[in-house]
């Protein structure tokens, strides 16, 4: 519907076919995928378990390869991973051997995004994103010594520091308690850039459970349905930028909210059945 | 028993829990426990207690000698300086033998940990030879070495080998892979990997196999040293076996424990420099 060249990714007939490992039978776990996300747009994927959204995250990633269609970013094939498109995993994956100023600093010291940077260009960098996610203090702290909503701080800015323009996240807040929940919400918007004029801001792909959280982060949503892991619709986030925590009391918020759980709410009952 | 209902009684009416699940003091024993130091010496001091009353039965001398004969055979032998040098032999081709194994064993178990095609390959090899103890090699050394400092040496790289080897293969097959995906989306170039993410996500496991090397190495050092050694720890111990010198005998057992326990406390040193990150709370 926009127009095509606005598209920063493309994913077209995306097909994702396993072995399972136990009966050895394929399985479809993403079935013709066709979806444009903008330059610039939050989009959020919702969806029932085992509805293949982290799988299509993956392939975004380079991580997983399409078994049919093709994934474009700027009109290139996406064929393997690439620092421009930083992944946030569900659990962080922080290394534990490295302190939080080395985790944030590991892609520009050992991959692609330091290449043209200088050690003290790394230094500020690393310093610079130690303070935008508000770790001063804990920066030669082990990951293990810090708790859920710091490490989740640590793996934003280890993703951030490395500059990419995709930033693809995986249920990045499952794991944290309610209230930690919604100040990184709002944080999150923050560092994409809500306040910043459309141009500026990264292209983000945010993969939730939560229903409320996708509205409230979304300029639009993706909801995925199971068995396979299809398209189920795409619903456009209308509530006005920059928001914040009253948004969520709004009428449209409700509305938008309870749209999308009745597209969920079977599947997601049979999931649990 | 006959104070199941009423000799529990003030303690615990809170709950309706049964009458024998008041709450309990921790009895003398456990409470020791908090005290560094003190149980490790209780335990020995009953271990010696048990060998002195053991000795004192049996009196004889030869058979069981006494803590007090040990004790005057082992300063005897720190005064005459005999007993360092040979500690010091010993210690020296601990050494060198795990240096030679780790050497070998750590490229070997990692390239295996990577390279599924190469583990199919060497696997059924070290997994014939594994079982075999290195003392089963002491007659084939004798002919190759002879009886010199190169045969325990041998034998001790031969033991230390295997546990090495697998360890450092459990680890690299144990690096979590989303450690590599992370690595792989910032750009990182698959040897990088390697050295910086794979390498130290096996170096704990690494450093266990280190342990267990060791200990291992230590325990066949005496036996190689026994038969093939014309010094060492164990020559020694085979020289006062035949002069019938009991105490000497002794104290030089007491010398291998000791060199043993404080050769792994250096390691449990090195351990925690080199991966700070294992140490206090979990690897989360």
């Amino acid at each position: 519907m926009q127009a095509v060249e606005n598209a920063k990714l493309r994913l077209k007939d995306v097909t994702k076919t396993f072995i399972a490992p136990r009966t050895l039978k394929p399985t479809v776990a993403v079935s013709d995928v066709t979806l444009d996300i903008m330059r610039g747009e939050f989009v959020c994927i919702v969806g029932p378990s085992g509805c293949g959204k982290s799988t299509v995250l993956n392939m975004i990633a380079g991580l997983e390869a399409p078994s049919d269609g093709t994934i474009f970013m700027d009109d290139r094939p996406i064929s393997g991973p690439s620092a421009e498109r930083g992944v946030m995993f569900q659990d962080y994956a922080l290394f534990p051997w490295l302190t939080v100023q080395d985790n944030i600093g590991f892609g520009l010291r050992n991959g692609t995004p330091g290449h043209s940077l200088s050690a003290g260009e790394i230094k500020d960098r690393i310093e610079a994103h130690i303070d935008l996610v508000r770790l001063r203090g804990s920066e030669a702290k082990y990951p293990h010594q810090l708790s859920g909503g710091m490490r989740q701080r640590v793996a934003l800015a280890r993703l951030l520091a490395n500059g990419p323009d995709v930033l693809l996240m995986d249920e990045p807040l499952g794991a944290l308690d309610a209230q930690t929940r919604l100040i990184l919400q709002s944080e999150l918007l923050r560092i994409w850039g809500e306040t910043s004029p459309t141009a500026q801001r990264k292209t983000a792909i945010f993969i939730t459970h939560d229903i409320e959280e996708a509205v409230f982060l979304a300029d639009r949503v993706v909801v995925m349905s199971r068995h396979p892991g299809r398209v189920r619709a795409l619903l456009d986030i209308d509530l006005p930028r920059p928001r914040n925590e009253h948004v969520r009391t709004t009428q449209r918020f409700g509305e938008l909210s309870e749209e999308i759980w009745q597209l969920i709410r079977d599947e997601a009952l049979e999931a649990i059945a | 028993m006959e104070k199941t209902q009423t000799g529990a009684k003030p303690a615990s009416r809170d709950g309706d829990g049964p009458a024998n699940a008041a709450p309990q003091r921790p009895g003398l024993p456990a409470m020791l426990l908090e005290i560094p130091g003190v149980v490790p010496a209780l335990s020995f001091a009953g271990f010696v207690a048990l060998w002195w009353a053991g000795a004192a039965w049996n009196g004889n001398s030869i058979q069981l000698p006494t803590p007090p004969e040990v004790f005057g055979a082992l300063v005897s032998l720190a005064r005459d300086g005999e007993l360092f040098t040979n500690a010091g032999l010993s210690l020296s081709r601990l050494i060198v033998s795990m240096s030679i194994a780790v050497l070998i064993a750590v490229p070997l178990g990692f390239w295996m940990g990577l390279s599924e095609t190469l583990r199919r390959y060497v696997d059924p090899t070290i997994e014939l030879l594994r079982p075999i103890s290195g003392i089963a090699w002491i007659p084939l050394a004798l002919f190759i070495f002879g009886v010199g400092g190169v045969l325990p040496v041998f034998i001790m790289t031969y033991v230390a080998f295997f546990p090495l080897v697998m360890n450092t293969f459990a680890g690299v097959r144990g690096a979590d892979p989303k450690l590599v995906a992370a690595a792989r989306t910032m750009g990182v170039g698959r040897l990088r990997i390697t050295a910086r993410v794979v390498l130290p996500s096996a170096l704990p496991t690494i450093m266990v196999g280190v342990r267990l090397a060791l200990a291992g190495a230590w325990s066949a050092i005496i036996a190689a040293e026994l038969i093939g050694a014309p010094t060492g720890l164990g020559f020694a111990i085979e020289w006062y076996r035949e002069l019938l010198a009991s105490p000497k005998v002794f104290a030089y057992v007491g010398v291998i424990a000791g060199v043993g326990y404080l050769a792994d406390l250096a390691l449990q040193w090195l351990q925690r420099r080199l991966t700070p990150w294992t140490v206090g709370g979990g690897l989360s």
